[in-house]
């Protein structure tokens, strides 16, 4: 009863989970145009994730997994159904997630059959694969109702129904560490614990072996994703959209959010994407974006790029963005190998190169 | 008749000994648009006020119409033909647009009908369409300024003055606005205007005047000024000779994100205000006046409120928090330490140490509403030590020091509660340049502990100086943020008036 007066009342005045506020780009996120400078060493259909084993870094295209070679790729094979997910292993071996509902251990990239499958578990939209240990897998399985493509949809049915798995390499178990995630995406190692990135509640969470989790990195202006180790500690986390205040206020009118669904082709509904300005019938257009014919920087974005580097206690130490005017948005996967970040822009389909040295210098860090 | 209808020569106003302007030789033409500009504290409007009679000269003479004069009162100034248009007008609200065109002309016997027909007739003249029997306090901003215009117009000044006239604004208003002026200049009226606009001053007058630290730096046509020569006029002192010392060539690591304002709203003041604020370092907020700083940053600390409506958030370590009191605020660890120190900051008939308890109070340590003095002077003999205020003893009344000692006792008040939060209005305001060193060296020291330090300022050496991370406000909102490695007194200005 007290419950049902709170939220009419919030509703009414504005307040608690009917604020409709997000955060600012500030302070370590202070916005820049690092992503827009990146080199594209080319593009592809549907680039997915990065993954390395130190010396190479392996992608993920479709259906096909490649290896990156000087500035293109060398194809290595192609799989029946598309890659969600990729991490190499210690021992050599790979570990790729298919349609989101299976993963599958090769001893090496080019192996004709898989060492060990994982199969069932209700695994449906398994979208990031990191290595535990020597034995182990962890996996994050964003929604157990929608597949990995179909994420504005767990958004705006506000899906709570993602989990963090370990795969134990050993047993074959499947071991679930956390769940009831509102869309579970990355996750990595972090001491003895798993840290985990939460999407549609912008935070990072670390999950301890007992279960116990806490929340790490809380209140973020962007949707988290994808998580990899950097170099002299901490993480990468890469951002694939940011939140907007007009998001968040469909976010709390399910009616509307129900209609929308509905009768308006994905394409255009008042939802994150992961590139923009292609069609007249997006839903934020003319001064929204524009002033003087010329796309503002800072207008709200539709999609956005973001990578962020974080410290080894996950405070963010800087930034790199492609902002609403830039075209390298849609930031899903971030890998540092050797003296390059390597990342995949899915919104315009490119693989990305930056130098690490040249961030710290500029970063000064 | 001589083409200069004022003039000053080195004019020099002391307060309490600290010049507000000093030597400034000033020219205004008949019929001229003449634009004053500098920073907050330039002097701009003690210039205005010595010429509408608010205030005297302390030394330096004032010529009208090349004859020596002194108004010691508006109303001497007025008969002399010289209006001011205040930026907080001087209308009286309750009464009609007519009665207050008419105020302090009344005859004998006034019919009402009589001085609303007058009303009509003058503001038509002037092409008004302000109706002459509308209360005052129900018009717009655009159609009081216009009503003081009217008023000015009809005590025939010759030479109108005006402070900040476009602030209360909208585009639309000050387009209009803009006319007005142009006409009165057709009318042969001066004008001298205070803007912080400097599109306003290029656009609309015809010799500019830039003051900084009191002293005038340059006039000259407006047609030979551009937006950077202003700014550069404006704040180009050689920062090698301040008291803020040289550029800061390393900067504190952000620590913990402590404060996290988002969408804030407090018409008309703070408009979607949204920032952070992290541990261990100093964030220093720039703004001119208006630009919602002190607002915003009172109502993290429960002095005032947030609109009731959609108000925004404020989240204090991840926690969100709407303090309707300073209580609460200062229970969990946000102390601010105000810039009108006279009014809010401390008792001044009170002793240091009881002033200090009173903060210790306000934090009601370890669940204990009363201390007994012992601890009382424990604590007061403590904080007077560590900030080296210099009185007879911490019995002195608070009233009898210094300035720059009174704003450390304010100071000693909101430590002696152990905030994480430490927010700073304007800490160096009034304050003698000793203690202005002392001050900063302690707000270093704050950071250093890890503490998360604001610190407000409308002085750009000094954000400068202080700040490790620097937040430019403008219109309600924080609109950049620089790096104290990146930032520069240009690039600091431009942000805040563009």
């Amino acid at each position: 009863m007290f419950g049902v007066l709170r939220e009419f009342a919030q509703g009414f005045l504005g307040r608690g989970d009917a604020t409709i506020t997000v955060p600012s780009f500030d302070g370590a996120l202070k916005p820049n145009q690092a992503l827009e400078r990146a080199e594209t060493l080319f593009q592809c259909d549907a680039p997915e994730e990065l993954a390395s084993n130190g010396a190479d870094v392996y992608f993920a295209d479709g259906a096909s997994l490649a290896r990156i070679e000087g500035n293109g790729a060398i194809t290595i094979r192609e799989f029946e159904r598309p890659i969600t997910a990729l991490a190499c292993l210690p021992d050599g071996a790979i570990a790729v997630a298919l349609n989101g509902r299976e993963v599958r251990i090769y001893a090496d990239p080019a192996a004709a059959k898989p060492r060990l499958t994982f199969e069932g578990a209700n695994m449906r939209s398994v979208n990031a694969l990191a290595s535990a240990d020597g034995d182990a897998l962890y996996a994050t399985d964003g929604s157990a109702t929608r597949d990995v493509g179909e994420w504005a949809s767990d958004l705006m049915e506000r899906g709570h129904s993602g989990r963090a798995l370990r795969l134990d390499l050993k047993t074959r178990n499947i071991t679930v560490l956390a769940q009831g995630l509102h869309y579970a995406f990355g996750a990595c190692a972090m001491d003895d614990a798993t840290l985990i990135s939460e999407s549609w509640r912008h935070r990072l969470i670390s999950v301890a072996p007992n279960g116990t989790s806490k929340a790490v990195l809380t209140n973020l202006p962007v949707y988290p994703s994808r998580l990899s180790p950097a170099r002299g500690g901490g993480w990468w986390l890469t951002a694939f959209i940011a939140r907007t205040q007009l998001v968040e206020f469909v976010l709390r009118e399910p009616a509307y959010r129900k209609r929308m669904m509905a009768e308006i082709d994905p394409e255009y509904w008042i939802a994150p994407r992961l590139s923009s300005g292609k069609s007249f019938k997006e839903p934020m257009q003319g001064a929204h974006l524009k002033t003087m014919g010329v796309v503002k920087p800072w207008a709200p974005p539709r999609s956005y790029g973001l990578v962020i580097r974080l410290d080894a206690a996950c405070k963010p130490m800087f930034s790199l963005h492609s902002r609403v005017d830039g075209t390298n948005h849609g930031i899903v996967s971030a890998i540092e190998s050797g003296d390059w970040l390597y990342l995949i822009a899915k919104g315009p389909g490119r693989v990305l190169r930056l130098p690490t040295e040249g961030l710290a210098k500029e970063f000064g860090v | 008749m001589s083409d200069i209808i004022l003039s000053l020569e080195k004019a020099t106003k002391l307060y309490s000994g600290v010049p507000a302007i000093e030597d400034v030789d000033f020219e205004l033409r008949r019929g001229e648009i003449h634009a004053l500009v500098g920073e907050n504290g330039a002097g701009k409007s003690t210039l205005t006020k010595v010429m509408a009679g608010v205030v005297t000269l302390t030394s330096g003479a004032m010529k009208i119409d090349g004859a020596e004069a002194s108004p010691g009162t508006p109303l001497e100034a007025r008969l002399l033909g010289i209006a001011m248009v205040f930026q907080e007008n001087s209308l009286v609200p309750t009464m009609t647009v007519a009665q207050n065109l008419f105020l302090g002309q009344e005859r004998f016997y006034n019919r009402l009908r009589g001085i609303n027909i007058a009303a009509q007739q003058f503001l038509q003249s002037l092409n008004f369409d302000v109706p002459p029997t509308a209360i005052v306090g129900s018009l717009g901003a655009a159609k009081k300024q216009m009503v003081e215009i009217a008023r000015a117009v009809l005590h025939n000044a010759k030479m109108i003055i005006f402070d900040e006239p476009t602030a209360a604004l909208t585009p639309e208003e000050r387009k209009y606005f803009f006319d007005l002026v142009r006409d009165l200049k057709k009318r042969g009226v001066s004008i001298v205007f205070i803007s912080h606009a400097l599109e306003e001053a290029l656009i609309l007058a015809d010799r500019i005047t830039v003051l900084r630290d009191g002293k005038k730096i340059v006039t000259d046509d407006a047609s030979k000024f551009d937006r950077a020569r202003i700014v550069q006029a404006m704040v180009g002192r050689d920062l090698s000779n301040t008291l803020y010392g040289v550029k800061k060539t390393t900067v504190r690591p952000a620590g913990e994100r402590v404060l996290t304002i988002q969408n804030l709203k407090m018409a008309p003041m703070v408009k979607n205000n949204s920032l952070s604020i992290f541990a261990g370092q100093i964030t220093g907020v720039f703004g001119l006046v208006g630009a919602g700083r002190t607002e915003t940053f009172k109502i993290v600390a429960g002095i005032i409120k947030r609109d009731f409506f959609y108000g925004g958030d404020i989240i204090l370590r991840d926690k969100p928090v709407r303090y309707r009191v300073p209580a609460p605020a200062v229970k969990a660890g946000v102390a601010y330490v105000t810039e009108d120190r006279k009014i809010e900051g401390f008792f001044e008939t009170a002793t240091i140490a009881r002033n200090i308890y009173l903060g210790l109070l306000a934090k009601f340590p370890a669940g204990r509403a009363l201390l007994s003095q012992r601890d009382q002077s424990a604590a007061s003999a403590d904080w007077v030590k560590r900030l080296n205020v210099r009185a007879t003893g911490d019995a002195a009344k608070v009233i009898e020091l210094s300035g720059g000692n009174q704003q450390k006792v304010v100071i000693a008040k909101s430590l002696v509660q152990e905030p994480d939060l430490i927010i700073f209005d304007e800490p160096t305001r009034g304050v003698d340049v000793g203690a202005i060193v002392e001050i900063h060296e302690l707000i270093n020291r704050l950071a250093d502990a890890g503490k998360a330090v604001v610190v407000i300022s409308s002085y750009l050496p000094e954000v400068l100086g202080l700040s490790d991370r620097i937040l430019v406000s403008r219109q309600g909102k924080v609109v950049e943020e620089f790096s104290a490695l990146e930032a520069t007194e240009e690039k600091i200005m431009y942000a805040a008036i563009h």
